[in-house]
């Protein structure tokens, strides 16, 4: 295993780092109490070609490996604050852009792909119902067949971008009594005659990452958007989770990683007793273990994104990926606030923010108890 | 119309030192004032009124990557002169001109300065040396007479002055001239097609000993600390009879 980059690799690893540092710098305090997205930045990206990234070249994407992919998004993670932001990218490539790459059509991916990468577009996924969510493959919303389309009814919730998505990849049962071999994928657009997605949901954190219920009225979705085969949903479904589980937490590296220097600026500039609080046993450890769960996410990560690239199994590795670094960004984040002492606590500080934001992680693309009972089957349990 | 700009490396003036990064390197960034000349350029291009647009810079291989942004932001191609030694201001004009005579461009647009070493000299001495006029600190540029001329507004200490001057000209740019356009990773991977041509001072046919010498390089004295004063009364006393400022 090389994670040594080539020099092509550090050239666009320090662009992104530039990029975001110089375009990404934007009042999240602000944004995240109003819980407003910011569009703008969504297309500074699109058009710098972070959303482009995984795309193969010919759909106007950049055509990168998934190391690469992962080392990129943990670059932005790291100079851009905003979580939702990243959390909106992240649902759009691995709930909407990687899909449409392996199970799209040559005329689907021609026809969505290039607007995808270049933020003309914005992805999300409808999968989790009001009564599925661990048990995804026991959803209710149904998909029947009429002449040239399929009629979808059924309601959809935690519906990532749903409010702001122009394309979702929706989820539906052709056949209830065939359990997971009914599932059926479909790309739905914005605005389809029988879809609502207008009741946007509040939350804890990810303020800036919209994210509504869905509902299906009788909606009429054409053949030509069956995404995959009829009944293949379900395999998509893993495919597309198990690229979401390994690559969602990349950002939250960088962010770890941002959120360690912060600590360690704090510790050796505060005062307390004539000294820095860094000179305390009880400050010093807890970085310590900051830094300690920043490398081994970042080692978790990488090893992820090389096997990946090499077309290795990666089911278990990607469930473990995503259970270490959602585990290690709430430790992080719960020791910043305790090392800012009541500062961290303060919304001005943008550490609180961290913690919000971080909890999420332990919830989306599988709940860090499905992580291990993923790895559990994995070790024969 | 074809149009040169010429490029330093410089170190990166934004640079923080990140507590706790594992490694600090110190980086290189193509100087500011010379990517807004290189935004100039490409917006020029953009508006239909040139075709070509070529990038010279002066040193070792490293400074390559500078020459990728510029390529990466959308200059055509680009010319390395390979020099590792210092130069100063009037080396640096002469290699230009060198340059400027093999490429022939309509126009050469470059930063009116170094943010390193502030010398603010090279546009002006590469005017003088190729006999062309120069508009210099300029923060508007438009051709006029079907590209014969341009029309420039130059910051001054008294205003705004708008000067006109014959192509070909050099033209200096200022802060306020536009705000440069970010590197894109397309742009990142178009840039890895476009050449780079490296040529020696010796197949220029130039020169570059220097005509001044850099003798040393101090840090200004450290201020001493300040006295507190206990009421305004004193205060005025000692700057009256110790400062003399009043």
């Amino acid at each position: 295993m090389d994670f040594a980059w080539s020099d092509q690799q550090r050239e666009l690893l320090d662009a992104v780092g530039r990029f975001a540092s110089q375009q990404l710098k934007y009042n999240v305090i602000d944004n995240d109490r109003d819980g407003v997205f910011n569009h703008d930045a969504w297309e500074k990206c699109g058009s710098f070609g972070i959303q482009g990234l995984p795309v193969p070249t010919q759909y106007g994407g950049l055509g990168m490996d998934p190391l690469t992919t992962v080392a990129a998004l943990e670059r932005l993670g790291y100079a851009c604050k905003d979580n939702g932001l990243l959390f909106s990218i992240n649902a759009h490539l691995w709930t909407a852009v990687t899909p449409l790459i392996y199970n799209g059509s040559e005329a689907q991916k021609k026809k969505y792909l290039p607007g995808l990468s270049n933020g003309m577009l914005i992805g999300g996924n409808a999968m989790s119902e009001p009564n599925s969510g661990s048990d995804a493959f026991s959803l209710s919303t149904t998909a029947i067949k009429k002449g040239s389309t399929y009629i979808l009814n059924g309601s959809k919730i935690f519906v990532t971008n749903g409010p702001i998505a122009d394309l979702l990849v929706v989820f539906a049962t052709v056949d209830k009594m065939r359990g997971p071999d009914g599932i059926t994928a479909f790309l739905v657009e914005k605005n389809s005659p029988g879809m609502n997605a207008a009741r946007k949901l509040e939350k804890m954190g990810l303020r800036t990452s919209p994210m509504a219920e869905v509902f299906f009225e009788n909606c009429e979705v054409p053949e030509e958007n069956l995404l995959g085969k009829e009944g293949g949903g379900a395999f998509l479904f893993t495919r597309s989770m198990t690229w979401e589980r390994g690559c969602i937490l990349a950002s939250a590296v960088g962010s770890m990683q941002r959120l360690l220097e912060t600590c360690i600026r704090y510790a050796n500039e505060r005062k307390q007793g004539g000294q820095s609080i860094g000179k305390y046993q009880l400050v010093a450890s807890k970085i310590v273990d900051m830094k300690v769960r920043v490398e081994s996410s970042r080692h978790m990560l990488y090893h992820y994104g090389w096997l990946s690239g090499h077309r290795k199994a990666v089911y278990l590795e990607a469930a473990m990926t995503k259970l270490h670094i959602a585990d290690c960004w709430v430790k992080c984040c719960e020791d910043a606030i305790q090392i800012h002492g009541g500062y961290g606590y303060m919304t001005e500080y943008e550490v609180e923010r961290e913690l919000r934001d971080a909890i999420a992680s332990k919830l989306y693309s599988g709940t860090s108890e499905i992580q291990r009972n993923i790895v559990a089957s994995m070790l024969g349990l | 119309m074809k149009i040169l700009v010429p490029f330093k490396s410089v170190l990166d003036p934004n640079e923080a030192t990140a507590a706790g990064a594992a490694v600090s390197t110190p980086k290189s960034v193509i100087n500011p004032f010379d990517e807004i000349a290189i935004e100039e350029a490409l917006r020029v291009r953009e508006r239909g009124e040139a075709t070509e647009i070529v990038g010279v810079t002066i040193g070792p291989p490293a400074v390559d990557e500078q020459i990728r942004v510029a390529l990466a932001m959308g200059v055509d191609r680009a010319i390395r002169i390979d020099e590792f030694r210092a130069l100063d201001p009037y080396a640096v004009a002469r290699i230009l001109r060198a340059v400027v005579e093999k490429e022939a461009p309509h126009v050469v647009i470059m930063g009116k300065q170094a943010v390193d070493d502030d010398s603010n000299q090279v546009g002006q001495m590469l005017a003088g040396l190729l006999g062309w006029p120069q508009a210099t600190f300029v923060s508007k540029i438009e051709f006029l007479g079907n590209k014969t001329r341009a029309r420039c507004t130059r910051e001054t200490d008294a205003g705004l002055e708008i000067v006109e001057v014959d192509l070909p000209a050099i033209l200096t740019t200022d802060l306020r001239l536009n705000e440069p356009r970010y590197v894109s990773l397309p742009g990142l991977m178009r840039a890895r097609r476009k050449p780079i041509e490296v040529l020696t001072c010796d197949q220029l046919g130039t020169s570059v000993r220097p005509l001044t010498t850099v003798l040393s390089v101090a840090r200004p004295p450290r201020r001493s600390a300040g006295t507190r004063v206990e009421s305004v009364e004193e205060l005025i006393t000692k700057l009256k009879q110790e400062a003399k400022v009043i």
